[in-house]
């Protein structure tokens, strides 16, 4: 659906995207991860033919962005917020869009309405807020009924009610068969969202696999309270088993829960909690990228 | 090509400076016409008197070189150049859209001070009694050799703003070498008697191009040709310029 191979480009003496390789499934939303300054724009600039890579290459739907036949028809993205002319109002924006796509009229109110910007449609866009053009993007986005979304940081300056809504836009998108890329640097907005993830570090690539496995391939490690806690830290350590304390006093150890059950019937120790750690898409994130941040 | 041409006349016609090109146009070239006419002159009725009165649409040509430059760079200012080539990734076609779009309103800018000028002259020597020529062969040369010049100013224009995509940079630079670079170059190049060359410089040929054959300068076709040749070097260093740069 969307593949990009070998891709690099340079700025200056910015290496920007260096050898990066990675497959957007059809049909799931991915979410593209990465620290500002990770190379996620130029990547996806380079997909939509707006950059031009030094090496390797970017395809979509099977052909260099423009092979495309009609391509807002197949391809909708929004890649910054303020990428409207601030004296045209919202509606004119999309109409301008609209004519050149050879669009009815009537579908710029079609996407203001769905996403909810009919009111501010005829003010002009100067008086905007950040998260008011992050909708008229994603309605720009949305004119031609892609088949494919490409999104860059769509939730940058929403609110936490325009985030729920944006979750929930992506999600119906994605039931109706879209493919949707988004990137984003705060994690926790696609933990939610994403069926995949691509994680890029520097450029590069650092993990690309299902939302889920990268959770669970995680290092966990099991909460655990007791009131025996000397007796079960030295079991514990007899196993060989690391075991820290969470921030609340509980004891955090490098062990199954259920092993962590027995152990504890086989020397009588009572348990008060027993439960599994996830960690965080956050820490997962930092853990995969740790290292390099310091260079 | 047209959908695209259709969407670029669009964005001219939905932000403000739109209205702003309007009324200059008619203001100056209404105040230009009054000016002309005004005095109480003897000359008024005669046919060379107002085929000169259609100079005042000279003010068209500038406008229209204005609108020119920015219709592209205002893409690279604000940052829609990112949504115009994802409707339309070939660059060369966004820039002939915007080349056919500049055009045509380069027509109507000089149509429309034309017609001001038509008006206020027209109403004004009738009212004072003189004889009118309008539709003297001489005068409709005139008035076509306007609207073809300020096409050639338009093109001009797109031609600059896709070589130099700063929108500051290519009107100022624009001013200057007109009013200061054109000007000294030409006085070097007559201190070595070379000002033969002079005519050839873009400005010099788009001014031969007005129909007023002044002596100094390059007969009318050759202004024609030579301005054609000059937005076709500087356009095609702007498709080139443009199809390179990475839009980020």
């Amino acid at each position: 659906m969307i593949e990009v191979d070998g891709l690099s480009k340079r700025f200056g003496k910015t290496q920007a995207v260096a050898g990066l390789s990675f497959r957007v499934e059809p049909g799931t939303i991915t979410g593209f991860l990465g620290p500002n300054g990770a190379g996620k724009s130029t990547t996806l600039r380079s997909v939509l033919g707006l950059v031009h890579p030094d090496a390797g290459s970017a395809t979509v739907l099977g052909v260099a962005y423009h092979r495309l036949e009609r391509p807002l028809h197949r391809v909708g993205a929004v890649l910054e917020a303020s990428e409207v002319h601030p004296g045209r109002s919202g509606r004119n924006h999309l109409r301008v869009q609209a004519v050149a796509a050879g669009l009815p009229a009537g579908r710029a109110d079609e996407v203001l309405a769905l996403v909810e910007l009919t009111k501010a449609g005829r003010r002009r866009v100067k008086g905007y807020s950040l998260g008011m053009k992050q909708r008229l993007g994603l309605a720009t986005a949305l004119l031609g009924d892609p088949e494919v979304l490409v999104l860059d940081e769509p939730a940058n300056g929403l609110d936490p009610a325009g985030i729920r809504w944006l979750r929930d836009l992506l999600r119906s998108l994605a039931a109706e068969g879209r493919t949707i890329l988004v990137s984003s640097h705060v994690l926790s907005e696609v933990a939610q969202t994403a069926d995949r993830v691509v994680i890029i570090h520097r450029g590069r690539l650092v993990q690309q696999a299902a939302m889920a496995d990268v959770l669970a391939g995680a290092s966990g490690s099991t909460r655990v309270r007791t009131p025996d806690e000397d007796r079960l830290r030295s079991l514990l350590a007899a196993e060989g088993v690391t075991v820290s304390t969470s921030e609340d006093g509980a004891l955090l150890a490098d062990m199954p829960p259920q092993r962590i059950g027995e152990l504890a019937a086989e020397h009588g120790i009572v348990l008060h909690e027993l439960a599994v750690e996830r960690a965080t898409l956050e820490e997962v994130f930092l853990e995969l990228t740790a290292g390099e941040t310091t260079q | 090509m047209s959908a695209l041409v259709r969407s670029e006349l669009l964005k001219v016609r939905t932000v403000r400076s739109w209205w702003a090109y309007l009324i200059v146009i008619v203001l100056l070239a209404g105040i230009a016409t009054a000016s002309d006419v005004g005095p109480d002159d003897a000359a008024r009725d005669q046919l060379q008197f107002q085929v000169g009165l259609v100079d005042s649409a000279g003010i068209a040509a500038l406008i229209a070189i204005i609108l020119g430059i920015t219709i592209v760079t205002t893409e690279f200012r604000h940052g829609t150049v990112t949504p115009t080539l994802l409707l339309e990734p070939h660059r060369e076609r966004m820039l002939a859209a915007k080349a056919l779009a500049a055009g045509l309103l380069g027509m109507a800018f000089a149509l429309l001070a034309l017609v001001v000028i038509g008006l206020v002259a027209g109403i004004w020597l009738a009212a004072v009694g003189a004889e009118i020529h309008f539709l003297d062969h001489d005068v409709l040369v005139r008035a076509a050799q306007t609207i073809l010049l300020s096409i050639l100013w338009t093109l001009f224009g797109v031609a600059i703003g896709s070589v130099v995509h700063s929108q500051v940079a290519a009107l100022v630079g624009t001013l200057v070498w007109v009013f200061l670079g054109e000007t000294l170059i030409w006085g070097l190049l007559g201190l070595i008697d070379l000002d033969g060359i002079g005519s050839y410089l873009p400005f010099r040929a788009l001014d031969s191009a007005d129909g007023t054959n002044d002596p100094d300068m390059l007969p009318y076709w050759g202004g024609v040709a030579v301005s054609l040749a000059w937005i076709a070097v500087v356009g095609g260093a702007g498709v080139w310029r443009t199809r390179r740069r990475d839009i980020t």
